[in-house]
């Protein structure tokens, strides 16, 4: 019995002391978790678009914008290795916005610019958008000076020599360029620049959106175009461009403080320099919407002001204002550029109504995958009143700094507004073509407002200036 | 004449790696508490008896003292975030908590005991950029005791103790903190202590037949509250805002009760065995929250959800001969937090600890103890973690301890 026992005993110690002494680090390698791709092939993907497909942020594009864009993020979570963009280095070009402080809102523009960084790459860039590019451009720009925006007298656009690199390659346009690198699927998003542009500048400049009907022709023609490619083809259509930071932010306030002081009314330029009454509760209704840009102008309301003319190098005379009088009487009203009123908001609606019809119609006809970004977006705009949308336990709004989906620049996505971009589109690949990609998780993605780290050879500007969003590209 | 016996034991440790008890409890106190599994509230035939079952206390005769620390060395490793499966290990560290046990036999009813110990404690250190390093980069957690102790004898079979337990802690949170919407990341260094903290112990030792002890032991949670200050590195804006907290602070942390039962059984003049059941009142620990002095700043709460647990507990001791005992034990340690809550700065699993020791007297009144306890952790995969990994994610822990305590006592 007492031998027995002890036995047992030694067996269990013994059997302890054999356990206790193994090495278990090694940790077990969780199942591959290859996704399917499904009926849709990534491996030749090719971005076509604008300032958002190209990662434009805060007024610039710059590399650790670019490496967020929706593309890249596409590209990444399918795991291609080979997805080339035309990177620039920091601060990039355009003029990056950074916070100098948050109380008081501060802001400053780099004056510095960055550099393309692989316009050596030798073969084609997979992203394809140019800041600024407009749909006509798809078919038809091949250069800096033959771009919508320089024929419509807006100036050259630089970017269009960064991603094309005519000069050298001589390959032609965006869709022709697209073409030569035989892609098996292609994500199109174009036509926010057709309306866009006439928005942001308070219906200036251009006087008008591309006329509808000029866009379903050109948006066919291109679809035909795409069609020859044999690509698989996912679209998005145009979110309401009035409902982003760049209008919601700066009216809604200087309503309330108008209110606060009794100024029962204000002149505005309508149409072209009609000095025209609004009141304050149209601003806080926002049926008249002001510009980010208007802020630092607003700032002389009330005070003789001829500081917009100088800025943008107008002879005030030449549109009927007189600067020796209040900024917002009748004789010096707020200046046309600034301001976008009930009849210009009707016309960027209707217009983007009419672009959403026919990218629809267009993509159901090719039968190609379509992103609603447009009704996505509406559905977080409803969401700011009651606390934000949540992506990735994150909460989401469409406020201006506050909001996370905006930059500073109050109308292109912050990084982690790409990614829930890019996650859109998965999502549409996903039931389109029965794949079954990932989505991106939001919050691994990180903040993207640029602070500025040293005021040293800096300038700064209170609030924003005019000159600071002189290069906003779309 | 009274009869008189002095114990000094002085207790040296070594070991190689160890992780903690459930949550963040250290049940180390003591070598042959710790050899027989732990399963000791029946046994407390030692000054350790002050920490395990005052009620011990009645059965020691003259005075003795046990000096000791034990050195722990933690070690996890995480992979992921899925689909990634990259390795992370934490950073190997070293801790020593200590432990001082006096006890004094007063006469054959009463006896007193003064004890200095470690009961709950917390090391954890990641790198600066590890993918977990807006949950927890480094946290340091001690609490130590010292615990005056009354036992009466009340008859042959029944012994009771008390014990009142004054306590101080102190705590040392660093972790990272994204600063979106804006570019960069914040360091948040969070540090305080609490001086007067306390508590109560009481045991009760029974002896109904001949060979068999039967002993329950109850540990009051105590309540701390922590001041201190939190000091954060990151953009200049952010800090002027008070978007990023450097303030005074004010924690507040319950440790939880333990209520443990023991029965102890002389199997031969050799043999002793002895098995416990523990409860771990683990639901004290149901969130984590700071608050700032200045309310400009947001004060933090994290859940954490903790439940109440429990700890299995066997062991078994040897008698060789008059100079040699060789001790093992075994203890299931059940998981007291839902995977969905388990952070990287306190790695919980279900754990089984194996343990094994040697006690050797070397003179009438200096002897040797060594033992050592490996403690293995069950391999965790979470999904749908509740912290900031972001939801949809599968975490995998693995955890791998092991312990050695070597003691060395005299007489």
């Amino acid at each position: 019995m007492k031998k027995t026992l002890n036995a047992i005993f030694i067996l269990f110690f013994a059997l302890i002391i054999f356990y206790g002494c193994e090495d278990r680090s090694d940790l077990v390698a969780p199942p591959d978790l290859t996704p399917v791709s499904g009926d849709a092939n990534l491996s030749k993907y090719v971005a076509i678009g604008n300032s958002l497909t190209a990662g434009y942020q805060s007024s610039a594009l710059y590399q650790s914008a670019q490496q967020y864009s929706y593309p890249n993020l596409i590209a990444q979570q399918v795991g291609l290795t080979s997805f080339a963009q035309p990177l620039i280095s920091d601060p990039g070009i355009g003029g990056q916005i950074k916070i100098v402080s948050l109380e008081p809102f501060v802001t400053k523009y780099e004056q510095s610019s960055g550099t393309p960084i692989n316009l050596s790459y030798p073969a084609l860039y997979g992203n394809l958008g140019i800041p600024g590019a407009v749909l006509y451009d798809v078919m038809n720009a091949t250069n800096s000076t033959d771009c919508g925006q320089a024929l419509s007298g807006g100036g050259s656009n630089p970017f269009f020599d960064i991603v094309l690199r005519n000069s050298t390659l001589n390959l032609g346009s965006q869709f022709k360029q697209a073409k030569i690198l035989h892609p098996t699927f292609i994500t199109l998003w174009i036509g926010n620049n057709d309306v866009l542009g006439f928005a942001t500048s308070g219906g200036a400049k251009p006087t008008a959106p591309t006329p509808s009907a000029t866009f379903a022709y050109l948006f066919s023609q291109l679809a035909d175009s795409l069609a020859s490619t044999g690509a698989k083809v996912v679209v998005a259509n145009i979110p309401s461009v009035t409902a982003i930071p760049f209008f919601t932010t700066v009216g809604p306030g200087f309503g309330l403080q108008l209110k606060a002081l009794s100024v029962p009314a204000f002149y505005y330029q309508s149409g072209q320099y009609v000095p025209t009454i609004g009141t304050p509760d149209q601003l806080i209704n926002k049926t008249i919407l002001l510009t980010l840009i208007s802020q630092t102008y607003l700032a002389d309301f009330g005070k003789p002001s001829g500081r917009f003319y100088r800025d943008k190098g107008i002879p005030p005379a030449a549109v009927g204002a007189d600067t020796t009088q209040p900024l917002g009487s009748q004789g010096n009203p707020i200046p046309n550029a600034l301001v976008l009123d009930a009849a210009e908001i009707n016309i960027a609606a209707q217009s983007t109504n009419d672009f959403n019809s026919t990218i629809s119609a267009v993509a159901s006809a090719k039968g190609w995958g379509l992103v609603n970004i447009n009704s996505i977006f509406n559905a977080i705009r409803v969401n700011d009143a009651t606390g934000g949308t949540d992506f990735g336990g994150i909460s989401f709004k469409t406020t201006f700094v506050t909001g996370g989906l905006f930059s500073l620049d109050g109308v292109h996505p912050t990084a982690q507004g790409q990614a829930i971009l890019a996650n859109e589109f998965l999502k549409v690949i996903n039931s389109k073509f029965g794949a079954s990609y990932p989505l991106i998780d939001v919050g691994t993605i990180p903040g993207s407002l640029g602070l500025a780290k040293s005021l040293a050879n800096k300038v700064v500007l209170p609030d924003y200036n005019y000159s600071m969003l002189k290069n906003l590209c779309f | 004449m009274k009869y008189l016996i002095v114990t000094l034991l002085l207790v040296l440790s070594l070991a190689s790696a160890s992780v903690y008890a459930g949550g963040f409890q250290l049940n180390e106190h003591g070598a042959k508490a710790m050899a027989m599994g732990g399963a000791y509230t029946a046994v407390a035939n030692d000054p350790s008896a002050i920490y395990w079952n005052g009620a011990g206390l009645t059965a020691l005769s003259g005075t003795h003292i046990m000096v000791g620390a034990s050195l722990i060395m933690p070690n996890t490793t995480f992979r992921g975030v899925s689909p990634s499966i990259t390795n992370y290990d934490m950073e190997k560290q070293a801790f020593t908590p200590p432990h001082i046990f006096v006890s004094h036999s007063i006469d054959k009813d009463w006896a007193v005991g003064l004890g200095f110990t470690v009961p709950f404690g917390l090391g954890t250190r990641w790198g600066d950029d590890w993918i977990g390093k807006y949950l927890a980069i480094e946290t340091e957690l001690m609490t130590f005791t010292v615990m005056p102790t009354v036992a009466y004898r009340i008859n042959d079979y029944i012994s009771i103790s008390g014990s009142f337990v004054y306590s101080f802690a102190n705590v040392l949170i660093t972790r990272k903190s994204p600063q979106t919407p804006f570019a960069g990341d914040a360091f948040i260094h969070l540090e305080g202590n609490d001086n007067s903290a306390f508590g109560y112990n009481f045991g009760l030792m029974v002896k109904p037949i001949e060979k068999v002890s039967v002993g329950v032991s109850f540990h009051s949670q105590i309540d701390y509250t922590f001041e201190g200050t939190a000091v954060s590195t990151g953009a200049q804006q952010l800090i002027d805002a008070k978007r990023l907290p450097n303030d005074d602070v004010k924690a507040e942390l319950t440790t939880p009760f333990n209520l443990a039962f023991g029965i102890a059984v002389d199997v031969t003049d050799q043999l002793k065995i002895s098995a416990d059941y523990q409860r771990v009142g683990w639901s004290s620990y149901d969130s984590l929250k700071v608050d700032f002095n200045d309310p400009a700043f947001t004060d933090l709460a994290s859940p954490r959800e903790y439940e109440d647990s429990y700890i299995i507990r066997l062991g078994a001791s040897y008698k060789y001969n008059n100079t040699y005992s060789f001790m093992g034990g075994i203890y299931y340690d059940n998981n007291p937090v839902s995977p969905d809550f388990v952070n990287p700065s306190l790695p919980d699993a279900n754990r089984l600890g194996f343990s094994f020791g040697l006690e050797a007297k070397l003179t009438e009144k200096i002897g040797i103890q060594a033992s050592y306890l490996f403690i293995r952790s069950e391999e965790l995969t979470v999904t749908n973690s509740r912290e900031n990994y972001v939801p949809g994610i599968s975490l995998i822990f693995f955890q791998l301890a092991f312990y050695i305590v070597y003691k060395n006592f005299k007489g």
